[in-house]
């Protein structure tokens, strides 16, 4: 099937005063129709910035991006405004992404409006769209003010108003972080169903592994703006292969009282300065690092089963 | 031996609408020397709780009841002055944001040697010493104690609270969300750390967490709070292996599992209710796939570690509870 959204060789280069950032190096990704893309890593891994990136929010220093076959890195004026009806984001958090002043119904409308639908048809999409997050009847809720919703009840109006512009794609940035967790369930079950009842295709950052098992089929791990390993997801975190996605693995906890305490295998903390030079970005807290790893940086390559890998250590990794 | 006993625990909030009986009436033991997590969504009373303990609280919310024995003493019945002098000697206290216990215009040394002079007592070269010893059992290189707190990452802010916590040598730890904000290697780190100095120190703690998981990889024993009230307590093993209430049923099921495939998670419909005048009956009823015309009207006390009248059914409740269909759909 062909991508909806994919990314060749993506770069973002932030000068921050004085010194240069290189948030996102060398990132690729395709996803189709009715395909969830994990993207897993730890903060400042350039996971966010890709996303911006995917979504036109941040312009790449370098790379393409090609959105139901059109290239629209560099899209402007009334082609990124279609462009956005079409790739939508879900915020992180839905106490802030809803104008307290306006009432549901009024910021439901808002992206109708913003992209040109008519508004005789505003009332049976807000009705549709509603119905999709289970907030029935619709007319309950389009006076109340977001002060009179839980936490649970924003993040769905926030997905209807995500859906509401028809889109071939969402992008999720940690959807459920901010939200109890009796009602992350309910909104992973429903972000779900979206995707495979619409046919969208959806990228997921988050660094919770067990979200990202939960939701997708495919998953990307960077590191330090690189991605390190990618391959479906099942087999990612069961059969890991970096060393990095190890590490990152094993410091999950699971909630039950048997489980592996044995220390990470992963040495320090991300550093502030991260490595120069040539080499592998992981190598200072690589359990298994040698020479090699010093001296040239390992390309991503393909180790089979729809895997990719970037480690000299490859089938002893 | 139980070092801290709350029996019948009440913190309330003013509010507008009327009073809010944020911890509505706590029984709790927490022996010497374990981790205790301290469970349940937010809203339900389990921050107010821990600072409730602590004397933290805001302006607004006063201490409304009940007793709180710590070492054979209640706090409630000690002056402003010795419970003060229990705070930080006795009983420290780890907030979320380690920003929160950090003064970001003073050096970590500074504040290190703030708690350790001033509360502690030390004069200045033991008090030098020891910080640097915190900062080492922490696993902090004693150098970084000329940083200030902004050149830190957050996980090794989160240890340099944890030292300042530990300074003099406290009994018991209230860690409220400590790791809720740390990225996951990070956060195993930082339960590494509290694991390990809870064993060789021998202290007790309280982790307040959403995150059951967290529990299981770090406590052991747990209390699920609901609507201010505890519903389910004892040791972990058991709580999390055989929940008997409900609500620990559900939460056990709302939950993604790394390893665990990627069978249909279980939300808990509705909201917890407001504790504004709260209606009498078990608090989780309305919520409740199991609940029985009476768990509307009566309030079910905790009893060998349960408050809920359908206990005795738990393994049946159990193998039910695992079925969406239970819980309404999505």
């Amino acid at each position: 099937m062909s991508a909806v959204i994919s990314a060749e060789n993506l770069e973002k280069t932030f000068h921050v005063g004085g010194r240069t950032v290189h948030a996102v190096r060398g990132v690729s990704l395709a996803v189709s129709a009715g395909e969830a893309l994990g993207i897993v890593g730890e903060s400042g891994c350039g996971k966010t910035t890709t996303a911006r990136m995917l979504l036109r929010l941040e312009d790449p220093t370098a790379g393409r991006i090609t959105f139901e076959g059109t290239d629209i890195t560099a899209t402007r004026g009334a082609a990124l405004l279609a462009f956005r009806a079409k790739a939508q984001l879900v915020f992180q958090n839905p106490f802030d992404a809803l104008n307290p002043r306006f009432t549901i119904g009024r910021s439901l409308a808002e992206p109708l409006r913003n992209f040109g639908v008519a508004k005789s048809e505003h009332e049976a999409r807000i009705a549709a769209a509603m119905a999709r997050v289970r907030l029935t009847p619709a007319a309950d809720w389009l006076d109340r003010h977001p002060h009179e919703l839980s936490g649970g009840q924003l993040q769905r109006v926030v997905l209807a108003r995500s859906l509401l512009p028809g889109p071939k794609l969402i992008v999720a940035d940690e959807p459920v972080s901010m939200l109890d967790v009796s009602v992350r369930a309910g909104i992973l079950n429903l972000l779900r169903a979206a995707r495979d009842e619409l046919g969208l295709a959806a990228i997921y950052i988050s660094h919770d592994l067990a979200l990202i098992r939960y939701v997708c089929e495919r998953t990307l791990v960077m590191y330090l703006g690189r991605v390190v390993e990618e391959g479906p997801t099942p087999a990612l975190i069961e059969r890991p292969r970096h060393p990095y996605t190890k590490a990152l693995v094993a410091a999950v906890p699971v909630p039950h009282v048997m489980q592996d305490r044995a220390p990470l295998p992963i040495k320090g903390a991300l550093s502030d300065a991260p490595l120069s030079g040539p080499g592998c970005a992981f190598r200072d807290r690589c359990p298994l690092a040698f020479d090699r790893c010093a001296a040239e940086a390992p390309p991503l390559r393909n180790i089979g089963e729809g895997r990719k890998l970037a480690c000299h250590l490859g089938d002893e990794a | 031996m139980t070092l801290l006993q709350l029996r019948d625990f009440q913190v309330h909030y003013a509010s507008r609408a009327g009073i809010v009986r944020a911890v509505d009436g706590v029984d709790l033991d927490v022996p010497a020397g374990s981790i205790t997590g301290l469970v349940g969504e937010s809203g339900c009373g389990k921050s107010t709780l821990g600072r409730g303990l602590m004397g933290v609280l805001p302006d607004a919310a006063r201490i409304a009841g009940g007793s709180a024995v710590f070492e054979g003493r209640d706090l409630l019945g000690l002056s402003a002055r010795a419970r003060r002098d229990v705070r930080w000697r006795r009983m420290s206290f780890i907030p979320q944001t380690a920003m929160n216990a950090l003064d970001p215009v003073l050096r970590l040394r500074a504040q290190m040697l703030e708690v350790l002079i001033e509360r502690g007592g030390l004069g200045r070269a033991a008090a030098s010493a020891r910080a640097e010893e915190l900062f080492r059992m922490v696993g902090l290189d004693p150098a970084r104690l000329a940083d200030y707190p902004h050149q830190f990452s957050g996980g090794m802010r989160q240890r340099a609270s944890i030292a300042l916590a530990l300074a003099l040598d406290p009994a018991l730890v209230i860690a409220d969300e400590p790791v809720t904000a740390l990225d996951v290697i990070v956060q195993r780190q930082v339960l590494d750390v509290m694991r390990d100095l809870q064993a060789r120190l021998g202290l007790a703690m309280i982790l307040v967490t959403h995150d059951m998981a967290v529990v299981a990889y770090a406590c052991d024993r747990v209390a699920v709070m609901y609507a201010g009230r505890i519903v389910e307590s004892g040791l972990a093993a058991d709580v999390l292996e055989r929940p008997r209430h409900p609500y620990t049923m559900g939460l056990t099921h709302a939950f993604p599992d790394v390893h665990g495939g990627t069978g249909e998670l279980v939300p808990i419909d509705g909201a917890p209710p407001v504790l504004i005048n709260p209606k009498p009956g078990c608090r989780f009823a309305p919520r409740c796939p199991f609940a029985q015309p009476r768990c509307h009207t009566e309030t079910p006390v905790l009893e060998a570690g349960v408050a809920c009248f359908r206990a005795a059914e738990a393994p049946a409740l159990r193998a039910a509870a695992a079925l969406p269909a239970t819980w309404g759909a999505g």
